[in-house]
């Protein structure tokens, strides 16, 4: 059906198309990078499980998990919200109903390929940014690019005056991306070497965090919040605070990632203070939207979506309170490298963040498909058990770290520090494997949303019909 | 955008730019969404306010200090005491130093040496080099090496730059990080302030909860 | 709030980011620059190559193009004897260079000024390959190591100390190298030990200048294992670390190492086909007691990745 439309006339392509064709695509990413996860904790809590092979070797599955939840699920469902939320805002059509379709495609392509190499191992060797440099290429001029020319032009084409919040964000952060990409893979370009390369790689790690996954995370809370509450935006001065205090702070830290290299000393220092400023973004965010659920905290039980939304913005409350933190040479001595940082990175992208966008995709796919979602039932289950699981990983690895820092400050041979963190590494795997589990719940609920949900009548939103199921 | 010298962060809008920001605003319901004028709460602006202090307090480079071969110092001097020479065993004597260095030293001290415990014969490698640097015979101070088990190491810091050109081996207590910082927050919050400012005042609020 | 506002608004995003990128991009790049090689840093970008990872030369990742390092007993052209043995690295014509032999200023002031001048490093030539070793020398006052190009200056040919050497001290520490990043030891081990107490047990973490010309670096964020900076100071048996490869539950048990067995290949040393199978079952009948003695790990042929790879751990992470 993909195939039909990419030739199609732009104008014979329904509307909504890119939408569900991110939408799908995203949760398929979010199975796979979930059971990638899953099969790799397996192989962290029991390293003879499948062993001798070179494809199901750690080594070789374990950047292919990070980038399938990365630019897989993560990032396909922030192009599905913006195919939906930015023409919504505008109260207008998507620019190209046809170039986002081709992004879908465009992107799936590159990013099987990207992954079928990487398996393969063959990479980059560079953290977050293993991607070989030709499909870092396809990703900034064959995907980033349409998508954000998609995104300007429809901004640009919107029959309000005003840009909602939102689209501020959608537009800054797609540009913003794009330089990050650039930049962090010039290494590779230019083939810069030494410490150079070793900064741009956590300069790029960090940018992506926090120029794209967190940004456009709160983004689509600033949609779906008000949206299902039909309460307004609390306050447009917070919003501004965010958005600024986002690009001035989160874009500066990169170097807490590195403090023990040889990097100028001035360099951490200013890195660290920047590092504790993200919690001014943090903050606005959190406050801003919890202040719009005033009087409609009901919804935070009752309704799926508000439930899934405002537990990615609790997450974000602690998320924000260690990342400030830890990054201080006072406390990263102790936790950097160990499991703790695993369990903040889980925090970040499986907790705030997957929880916002598993919302926002509930939501646009109703509202894109006009049908109400197939069960509430297996919705909920999805629920508990993301949340459940994410809890177990987020606990055991978090217990799991401290016990690493502790091994190494007191130097404790790190043989026994492994037999130490066997059990976290056992209750890791069941965490992960109970969230994916979940998805692919959702992943059935949400075909048979598209296949049998009750048709939601027009001018009316999917969460306000009762189930019939 | 106007001054108002009198009255000069009330707002910064003139009047006729805020009715017409404010008729826009009740007319535009951006896809059924909608922004309140509320403004920036109290305790927002004094939490934020919190953070800044915060950040700078606990980045301090002063925090987190690494040890240096100088919290071995106290050792090397009395290692070759009458008292230490009359202990037999090389455990021996390096308990009684630790225990004798510990009683003397303050906290830190403490929790460094507590931490970074050393070896008798470890302690004859290193004191004659803890010794030389003491008297001014190496690169840089002593306070800019580590020891490491056996040998002492020059540390990896690239700190401020010192008189005749070198980097401090050691972590400073200020550096132009923290200078930088402090100019980029003071931008930061007045560029806020103005922005902020601009909006029409929180006391106007158009009625956007009637659909 | 008027259309030129937002105009404005863009803008000002982008004065914004640009700020912040001159702060944490254009000013430690002065800083990067005044990093001055060690003999590391030397040594490092000169067994490596050009670059590890994807590249021109080495699309499939597998660790061609990569030059060879020798340890060399006597000098290959007048048979005078080195004591201690000298490390030589040999670029086999058409081998790309490493990247401060063409990009001089990487070495950093004093090293390139010496590797020109007296280590003729510029008349190095691609196609008819060179031999380069590590010198010590004298710039301003301070001692520096510096490359020699000892092709023009002493006429080593790469295809010569390559035989006088002998097989047995061929290191292949590109390959080796390649074989770590492809095969993700490092997302559990890394390169970097952390700050103090780390120290004592991993040794020192390196120095600015100790990775000039090394791409990638490699450090890892995540340890899940040991810190394998100065591994080879630690432990350098090679039959420690050939068992250790094939099954790290062989020496030690509580280990949660994948087993790295296939990169022993088909064959061993002698040429006689692995069999795996056996092997596995083998080791499973000693892990349930049913033998006393687990199998006998086969020694790796002398093209093996395995060999490589700790080509690579033993000569480079000291």
């Amino acid at each position: 059906m993909l195939m039909k439309y990419l030739f199609a006339k732009n104008d014979e392509i329904p509307a909504g198309s890119a939408t569900i064709f991110f939408g799908f695509s995203s949760i398929f990413w979010f199975v796979v990078g979930t059971g990638l996860g899953s099969f790799n904790a397996a192989k962290l809590a029991f390293p003879d499980w499948v062993t001798g092979t070179e494809l199901f070797a750690f080594g070789h599955m374990r950047q292919v998990h990070v980038l399938a939840v990365i630019l897989g699920w993560i990032s396909m469902a922030f192009g599905m919200t913006m195919m939906y939320m930015t023409p919504a805002l505008g109260n207008t059509k998507l620019w190209s109903e046809k170039l986002g379709l081709w992004t879908v495609f465009m992107w799936n392509v590159g990013l099987s390929l990207g992954l079928i190499l990487l398996w393969m191992g063959i990479t980059a060797g560079r953290e977050y940014s293993d991607l070989i440099w030709p499909i870092d290429l396809v990703v900034i001029f064959g995907v980033l690019l349409p998508l954000g020319i998609n995104v300007w032009m429809t901004i640009a084409h919107r029959r309000t005056q005003g840009i909602y919040i939102t689209n501020w964000f959608f537009g800054a952060c797609i540009f913003m991306l794009m330089i990050v990409f650039l930049v962090g893979n010039s290494p590779e370009l230019f083939n810069l070497t030494g410490l150079t390369e070793a900064y741009l790689t956590f300069w790029f790690a960090h940018n992506v965090l926090g120029l794209w996954i967190t940004p456009v995370a709160a983004a689509i809370a600033y949609y779906t919040i008000p949206k299902l509450t039909g309460n307004p935006l609390y306050s447009h001065r917070i919003g501004h605070l965010h958005f600024w205090a986002i690009i001035a702070f989160y874009s500066t830290p990169a170097s807490h990632h590195l403090m023990s290299a040889p990097l100028p000393e001035w360099l951490k220092s200013f890195a660290s203070v920047e590092g504790v400023l993200i919690l001014i973004p943090a903050v606005a965010f959190v406050a801003n939207i919890l202040l719009t659920m005033k009087g409609k905290w009901s919804m935070f039980v009752e309704n799926i979506e508000t439930k899934f939304s405002i537990t990615g913005v609790l997450l974000a409350i602690p998320l924000n309170m260690q990342g400030g933190f830890q990054q201080t040479r006072a406390i990263n001595w102790y936790v950097h490298g160990t499991g703790w940082i695993v369990a903040h990175a889980h925090l970040a992208l499986l907790g705030m963040s997957s929880f916002l966008e598993a919302a926002a995709v509930y939501f646009g796919l109703q509202s894109v498909l006009r049908r109400k979602l197939y069960s509430l039932t297996l919705a909920n289950l999805h629920y508990w058990f993301f949340i459940i699981g994410f809890c177990i990983y987020w606990i055991s690895m978090t217990i799991a770290g401290l016990i690493q820092g502790a091994g190494k400050i007191y130097e404790v041979p790190y043989i026994d520090v492994v037999v130490a963190e066997h059990p976290y590494m056992i209750a890791r795997w069941a965490g992960g494997t109970m969230v994916f589990t979940g998805n692919v719940i959702w992943l059935y609920n949400m075909w048979m949303t598209a296949r049998e949900g009750t048709i939601v009548p027009a001018g009316r939103y999917a969460h306000e019909l009762a189930y019939e199921r | 955008m106007a001054w108002k010298f009198d009255q000069p962060l009330y707002c910064l809008s003139d009047e006729q730019e805020q009715k017409e920001t404010l008729e826009l605003w009740e007319k535009e319901k951006h896809g059924g969404l909608w922004t309140a004028n509320n403004r920036l709460p109290l305790p927002l602006t004094y939490l934020i306010a919190l953070i800044i202090l915060t950040a700078f307090l606990v980045t301090m480079p002063i925090w987190g200090q690494r040890p240096n071969a100088a919290i071995y110092e106290g050792i090397v001097a009395n290692m070759d005491s009458a008292e230490v020479q009359r202990l037999a065993t090389g455990e021996e004597k390096i308990n009684f130093l630790f225990q004798q260095a510990m009683a003397t030293a303050d906290s830190r001290l403490k929790g460094d040496l507590e931490r970074h415990p050393l070896a008798w014969d470890d302690l004859l490698n290193i004191a004659p080099g803890i010794k030389e640097l003491q008297a001014g015979g190496g690169k840089y101070p002593l306070d800019n090496y580590n020891v490491l088990g056996d040998r002492i190491s020059l540390a990896n810091f690239e700190g401020n730059f010192v008189e005749g050109g070198f980097r401090e081996r050691k972590q400073p207590w200020f550096d132009k990080g923290m200078g930088i910082d402090m100019f980029y927050v003071a931008y930061f919050v007045i560029v806020m302030v103005l922005l902020i400012k601009k909006l029409p005042h929180y006391s106007r609020k158009p009625a956007m909860n009637k659909s | 709030m008027g259309f030129q506002q937002y105009r404005f608004g863009a803008a000002a995003i982008g004065l914004m980011f640009g700020f912040s990128m001159c702060i944490t991009l254009l000013g430690p790049s002065n800083d990067f620059r005044s990093g001055v090689s060690t003999w590391v840093g030397l040594d490092k970008q000169l067994s490596l190559g050009r670059v590890i990872g994807f590249s021109y030369e080495d699309p499939l990742v597998i660790g061609d193009g990569k030059p060879v390092t020798v340890i060399l007993d006597k000098d290959p052209k007048t048979g005078a004897t080195y004591d201690p043995p000298i490390r030589a690295y040999v670029y086999e014509p058409g081998i790309k260079f490493s990247p401060g032999v063409n990009h001089n200023e990487l070495l950093g002031p004093g090293v390139m000024e010496l590797s020109l001048n007296t280590g003729k490093i510029g008349q190095a030539d691609m196609s008819n390959g060179a031999v380069f070793t590590i010198a010590q020398g004298e710039f301003n006052g301070e001692e520096v190591d510096y490359i020699v190009n000892q092709t023009a200056v002493s006429g080593w040919q790469p295809g010569q100390v390559l035989k006088a050497a002998g097989d047995e001290n061929h290191r292949y520490v590109g390959k080796g190298k390649t074989i770590f990043i492809t095969e993700g030891c490092w997302w559990c081990h890394t390169l970097l030990p952390e700050q103090t107490q780390d120290w004592q047990f991993f040794g020192a973490p390196p120095f600015l200048g100790d990775m000039n010309g090394e791409m990638p670096t490699a450090f890892g964020s995540d340890r899940k294992a040991p810190d394998l900076l100065h591994v080879a100071a630690r432990n350098s048996s090679r039959e420690w670390m050939t068992m250790h490869f094939f099954n790290p539950r062989l020496v030690q048990p509580n280990s949660i190492m994948p087993r790295f067995d296939y990169l022993w290949g088909k064959t061993d040393i002698n040429g006689k086909s692995i069999d795996y199978k056996k092997w596995r079952s083998d080791y499973t009948a000693y892990v349930n007691g049913q033998s006393i003695y687990p199998p006998e790990v086969p020694e790796p042929a002398r093209d093996s990745e395995v060999r490589a790879l700790m080509d690579w751990v033993l000569t480079s992470l000291r």
